[in-house]
């Protein structure tokens, strides 16, 4: 089991990477409201947002405090603002200190979220959350 | 475990697996125990190649992802809209190969 939490280890850690360079640039170059990158696949091909289209601007919010704009704009941001915050934190703890509390962490949620009475409801609240962004023409 | 039901498993269920873990699987199951067999034989599988289609219709919402099992995966491609659609395309080439690794791990566990 040491190879598969290795990769998930490196797996996220890159993700988190990636998404701190891409909060990074959207902070430093871009500074008209109207020049944002559109990399939503789903928004690029069919015209309509996904469930996490505006994510970036979210944060960037949350950035800047302006806690109420980040939540109109669209509430996962704060999901992944606090993964973002936390998780590189909690694996590099994990690596120093030769444990495996994050992927212990990461498969028991894994379990829990295989339950259908946890799981309807986050789906449904992902839908609800995409309806708004439709709505919000985003 | 019998040669003649180990072939015929193995014919009928060629595509769930990869190429070149047949044969261990093939060593496996006639190493196995017969009591083993009715789990088995009612293992139900996914399908590598309808698994791609929904990648290219869905992958972007992580729901290919979430079907092979992999629901934190899929939670972290539903949050960053398809990783930015890279993950999106990345997927498009490796959910197939992923399929048929959750394939032998669902066969593995059932045959101890």
């Amino acid at each position: 089991m040491n190879t598969a939490k290795n990769k998930l280890y490196l797996i996220v850690f890159i993700a988190c990477l990636f998404g701190i360079i891409w909060l990074l640039y959207n902070l430093l170059h871009v500074n008209n409201q109207t020049e944002g990158l559109t990399v939503c696949y789903m928004k690029n091909i069919t015209t309509l947002p996904c469930p996490s289209c505006g994510t970036t601007r979210s944060v960037l919010a949350i950035l800047k405090g302006n806690f109420y704009n980040s939540i109109m704009i669209n509430p996962l941001g704060w999901v992944i603002f606090i993964f973002i915050i936390t998780i590189p934190f909690w694996i590099s703890y994990d690596v120093l200190r030769s444990k495996s509390s994050f992927y212990v962490a990461y498969k028991n949620t894994e379990k829990w979220l295989k339950r259908p009475y946890i799981y309807l409801p986050l789906i449904s609240l992902i839908v609800a959350n995409w309806v708004w962004n439709i709505y919000k023409e985003l | 475990m019998d040669a003649q039901k180990v072939d015929a498993f193995i014919m009928a269920n060629t595509k769930y697996f990869a190429s070149h873990q047949i044969m261990n699987v093939r060593d496996m199951l006639l190493g196995m125990d017969e009591s083993r067999w009715s789990y088995i034989i009612s293992l139900e599988f996914k399908d590598p190649t309808t698994m791609l289609i929904i990648s290219i219709i869905a992958g972007g919402l992580g729901i290919d992802r979430f079907m092979i099992g992999d629901t934190g995966l899929g939670i972290g491609k539903l949050l960053t809209c398809g990783g930015f659609g890279i993950w999106t395309l990345i997927d498009w080439f490796f959910i197939m190969d992923a399929t048929r690794q959750k394939n032998l791990e669902k066969l593995l566990a059932n045959i101890r």
